[in-house]
């Protein structure tokens, strides 16, 4: 996704003429040192020519038309040190600057700036348009824009990423640099994340996931905020957005600000309000499927030369409801929803933001202190922090006074952080660190997971090493997990159950440079994953699905050994761009849900089926294919295509709910820039999913309730202008998903056996920066 | 530089802290409370007959809710050719004391709605099931009529309606979209 977004280039200084003998172009990408933000609008000079440009934002900048010979570049951008390079063209050159931060001194260093790839590995990142376009939805739909990465959803108000095939505990989600300890434990729990805090959203494989944990089987997902304003002022941005399809509004703001008197404080606020009411799909309205959201964080920076501080806070608070007519008495009660086209009158047409049970309250808290400081050119940091995590879920209870939450888990996180990077020297870059982590959790009501204190301690090292056109990193990371339980038995007996695992990762990762256009990078990690509380104890009936689930204390960790190479292409004119990345992951002692359909669970509810945590050798690997063709100066071809085989080694068969393969394609319309309006552009998305065919297969009795859905197409449209008014910029965009008001069910829906997926939504966004 | 290095001698004061104030025994695993939600253990079929007699019951009962132990289930024996007045009651065991549910399906009468349904051939009749207050059964108590000797099955369904307003009507069948199950019990029956 990258590449895809880093060759919309705004800044074009005279189009497509070429000299005879002067022809050669410049291109690179600045980017901080500290942050790795791409550092939109530096200037960049060539002292001999007197030519100057600004980058853009994707922070690219490039040169045309320049005549063989030697030059200066000078690049200067607020906030940090110049730099000088000096270059001998004899044909087109690429160069990545990084912009090292102002360390009191103000000073021109000229630095080696780095050839190779900046970014090895598997990492993607969606910033800019796309994040905007995703503004006002949930934080897995904006993930699913990147190439291989799909959603899991429980109707239309709950979902979480899947990266090639994997999610939830699988996956590390890391929150403005801490790991997100929330309750990811079922289909139906998303992630606790505010989207309006993130100017970025990566997804990384490789060696970088080992500062994390060695558990990141299927990936790390960074949700970054812009780092805090480096200069003396305020600044101040409002978003705002309004959806028809189930008449949700948002309102989101963030104001910061560098006081005079005391420059080296910097703070900022932020919050967001989110609010909709029942979803319509193409041809009906579910009651219940209205949500509400209330954000906010706060952030307080001090920096000086040789130490910088952070301290942030952030609340996140969210009422979901759940559909009505999924919530399942029991098996014959799912099997007759099941049976019926649509769901029953009776759970359809309320027009309302009334949400009643079934419903979800989730609270995250995170409180989190960060210290950098600088020895020499040592770099050592210090993160503390603590996550508040209260989840209850409401079912639909027999009496109708019962007000109290039917399951109710309490989960708090304290992590310690301690890294240190040395200094780059011929070539070598590293960081160390290590990491400590004690939680508890909490229940009361229904049983789901035993009370619990877990305690974790980890370590890395990480070494990076650059040269000419290769880029080799390698890493490794141990992590000891210890847990102790403790659930009530019916007669008021404790049943306790202690757990300890190591688990080891190890990353190799090798980029090569082939030349200005081609790149190819290769790697191999291998993680391991402890199996967690729910996948040990759980013990119960699950209403959404009606299904009894039960864990299985003799799971042993998962071990994955992960292979992923990528190679892409550019031209020189950057007008065409190929991508394409091959994985395989293959996964011994692979953790999932085995359905047992000649074991039901007998209760006084009737029979359920019973699904048992059991373990497998697995093997998913897939191809993701992205390109971009720029047919003319304003209109570009944006396409993908992802592809996923996911196989249960032990019995010869394939994985249940794995993504289904699919297209994307993309016409976008980039309209010369005016006075006023500028940043004008209207896209056609056409999105295309195939029916996943590849599902278990039933000679080992029923594995699943229904066939999956058939696949489906669906239209989008998106447009966006924006008009300065007085120095302020104002931007309106327009987005229509599911233009011809499509019925059609997705397969990774919980939702695909009872009722359609989402109808026709156009929504209006708005944004003022002050 | 002198600076610096307080810094840092600060910095690893402060993580070496951390590190040592975090001994596993330092937190014992929190009791868990018990749980205040209704569990229904126990549905208990009481059978008087027309005309005198020995009061019977029959009773399905799981003990520890579900999963774990297997409920218990009993075998319905009754008298041929007669009738029975039945009551049924829902219990919850894991309560001190045991609380009866019926009173509160009986409260909210126009939620609920009991099904009987006797298999073909077990030469049991049920009917007279009570209303609730807008004249549709609710069945709390019921009368059952029994036939020749026979064996065969009765089914027992607890349906509640999850929509506001109800809206229960007299042909809702047991598996009518708009109420779910609370409780499905299909009992042996033997008439002799």
């Amino acid at each position: 996704m990258k590449f895809l977004l880093s060759i919309l280039f705004t800044v074009f200084i005279t189009g497509t003429l070429y000299a005879q003998s002067c022809n050669i172009t410049i291109t690179g990408h600045v980017e901080d040192a500290d942050t790795k933000d791409k550092l939109v609008a530096a200037t960049v000079l060539i002292e001999e020519t007197g030519k100057q440009i600004v980058t853009d934002s994707k922070a690219d900048f490039i040169f045309n038309n320049l005549c063989a010979g030697s030059y200066s570049i000078r690049i200067t951008h607020i906030g940090c040190d110049t730099v000088i390079k000096k270059i001998t063209l004899t044909k087109d050159y690429h160069f990545d600057v990084v912009m090292p931060h102002q360390r009191g001194v103000l000073g021109i260093v000229t630095v080696e700036s780095q050839k190779g790839i900046v970014n090895t590995g598997f990492k993607k990142e969606i910033t800019g348009r796309i994040l905007e376009e995703t503004k006002g939805g949930t934080l897995a739909e904006a993930l699913s824009k990147i190439n291989g990465v799909t959603i899991l959803q429980t109707g239309s108000t709950i979902s979480k990423p899947v990266i090639h095939g994997l999610h939830s505990n699988r996956i590390l989600t890391i929150n403005n640099g801490v790991r997100q300890e929330g309750q990811q434990w079922g289909n139906e729990h998303a992630p606790e994340i505010d989207p309006f805090i993130a100017d970025k959203l990566t997804v990384i494989k490789g060696v970088d996931e080992l500062k994390y944990g060695s558990d990141a089987i299927g990936g790390v997902i960074l949700v970054e905020p812009k780092p805090l304003r480096n200069k003396v002022g305020y600044s101040a941005e409002i978003n705002t957005a309004y959806f028809t399809n189930n008449k949700q509004y948002v309102v989101s703001a963030v104001f910061e600000q560098q006081l005079k008197k005391l420059p080296s404080f910097t703070y900022r606020l932020q919050g967001t309000f989110k609010k909709g009411a029942n979803a319509t799909t193409a041809n009906y309205r579910l009651n219940n499927t209205g949500s509400e959201e209330k954000n906010f964080s706060a952030t307080a920076g001090w920096k000086k030369s040789v130490f910088n501080t952070e301290l942030f806070y952030s609340h996140f608070e969210t009422e979901v409801g759940i559909f009505i007519g999924a919530h399942i008495g029991n098996l014959t009660d799912l099997q007759n929803a099941i049976a019926a086209p649509k769901p029953n009158d009776v759970f359809l047409g309320q027009n309302t933001y009334t949400i009643a049970r079934p419903k979800q309250d989730v609270v995250h808290d995170l409180i989190k202190s960060k210290t950098v400081f600088f020895v020499k050119e040592h770099k050592f940091s210090l993160l503390l922090a603590g996550q508040f995590n209260r989840r209850k879920e409401f079912d639909i209870v027999r009496s109708s006074t019962n007000k109290t939450a039917q399951l109710d888990l309490n989960i708090k996180t304290y992590t310690q952080d301690f890294s240190w990077e040395h200094p780059k020297k011929h070539g070598f870059s590293g960081t160390a660190g290590l990491a400590l982590m004690q939680q508890t959790n909490n229940y009361s009501g229904r049983y789901f997971i035993p009370n619990y204190v877990a305690y974790t301690f980890g370590g890395y090292y990480i070494e990076k090493w650059t040269k000419h056109e290769w880029d080799v990193q390698a890493g490794i990371r141990y992590d000891n997990k210890t847990i102790n339980t403790t659930r009530l038995k019916f007669n008021n007996d404790t049943i306790n159950y202690d757990f300890n695992f190591s688990t080891v990762a190890s990353s190799i990762n090798v980029g090569y440079k082939i030349n200005d256009s081609w790149k190819a990078n290769a790697n191999i990690s291998l993680a391991s994953r402890a199996p967690h509380v729910n996948e040990l104890l759980s013990d119960g009936i699950h209403h959404g699905t009606a299904t009894y689930e039960n864990g299985d204390i003799a799971l042993k960790p998962e071990q994955s050994v992960h292979f992923t190479s990528g190679i892409n292409y550019q031209n020189k004119e950057r007008t065409f761009l190929i991508d394409a990345l091959l994985y395989v992951n293959s996964i011994d002692n692979f953790i999932y849900q085995q359905p047992f359909p000649d074991n039901p669970v007998l209760t006084i509810a009737g029979a359920f089926p019973l699904l048992k945590y059991t373990q497998t050798n697995a093997i998913l690997s897939g191809i993701d294919l992205s390109g971009m063709v720029k047919i003319t100066s304003v209109l570009e071809l944006n396409s993908k295509f992802s592809y996923l085989h996911a196989r249960n080694k032990k019995i010869n068969d394939w994985l249940i709910l794995m993504p289904a393969n699919r297209f994307n394609n993309e016409l976008l319309y980039n309209f010369k820039d005016g006075k006023k309006i500028t940043k004008t552009y209207l896209s056609v998305e056409m999105v295309n999913v195939l029916q996943q065919k590849k599902v278990p297969s039933d000679k080992n009795g029923k594995q699943d309730y229904k066939e999956p859905p058939a696949g489906y197409n669906l239209i989008n449209l998106n447009a966006s202008a924006t008009y300065t008014l007085r120095k302020t910029p104002i931007t309106l965009g327009l987005g229509v998903r599911n233009l011809f008001n499509t019925a059609y069910r997705d397969y990774l829906n919980s939702m695909r056996y009872f009722a359609d997926e989402m109808g026709r939504n156009i929504s209006i966004r708005l944004k003022i920066i002050i | 530089m002198k600076k610096q290095i307080m810094k840092m001698a600060l910095g690893i004061i402060v993580a070496s802290a951390v590190i040592t104030s975090c001994k596993k025994d330092d937190t014992p695993v929190p009791a868990p409370e018990p749980n205040a939600e209704e569990v229904i253990t126990t549905m208990k079929l009481t059978f008087i007959p027309a005309g005198g007699g020995t009061t019977l019951t029959y009773q399905f009962e799981d003990a520890d809710g579900p999963g774990g132990n297997a409920p218990t289930q009993q075998e319905i024996v009754l008298a041929p050719s007669k009738s029975y007045a039945v009551t049924v009651q829902l219990l919850d065991k894991t309560k001190t004391p045991v609380s009866d549910v019926t009173v509160e399906v009986a409260a909210e009468a126009a939620a609920h709605r009991f099904y009987y349904e006797p298999t073909a051939g077990n030469n049991i009749t049920v009917s007279g099931l009570n209303n609730d207050a807008a004249g549709i059964p609710l069945g709390i108590t019921s009368n059952w009529a029994t036939g020749a000797v026979a064996i065969g099955k009765i089914k027992v369904t607890l349906r509640h309606y999850e929509g506001t307003p109800p809206n229960k009507a007299l042909g809702d069948p047991v598996n009518s979209t708009k109420s779910a199950t609370d409780i499905e019990v299909e009992f042996n029956t033997k008439i002799q």
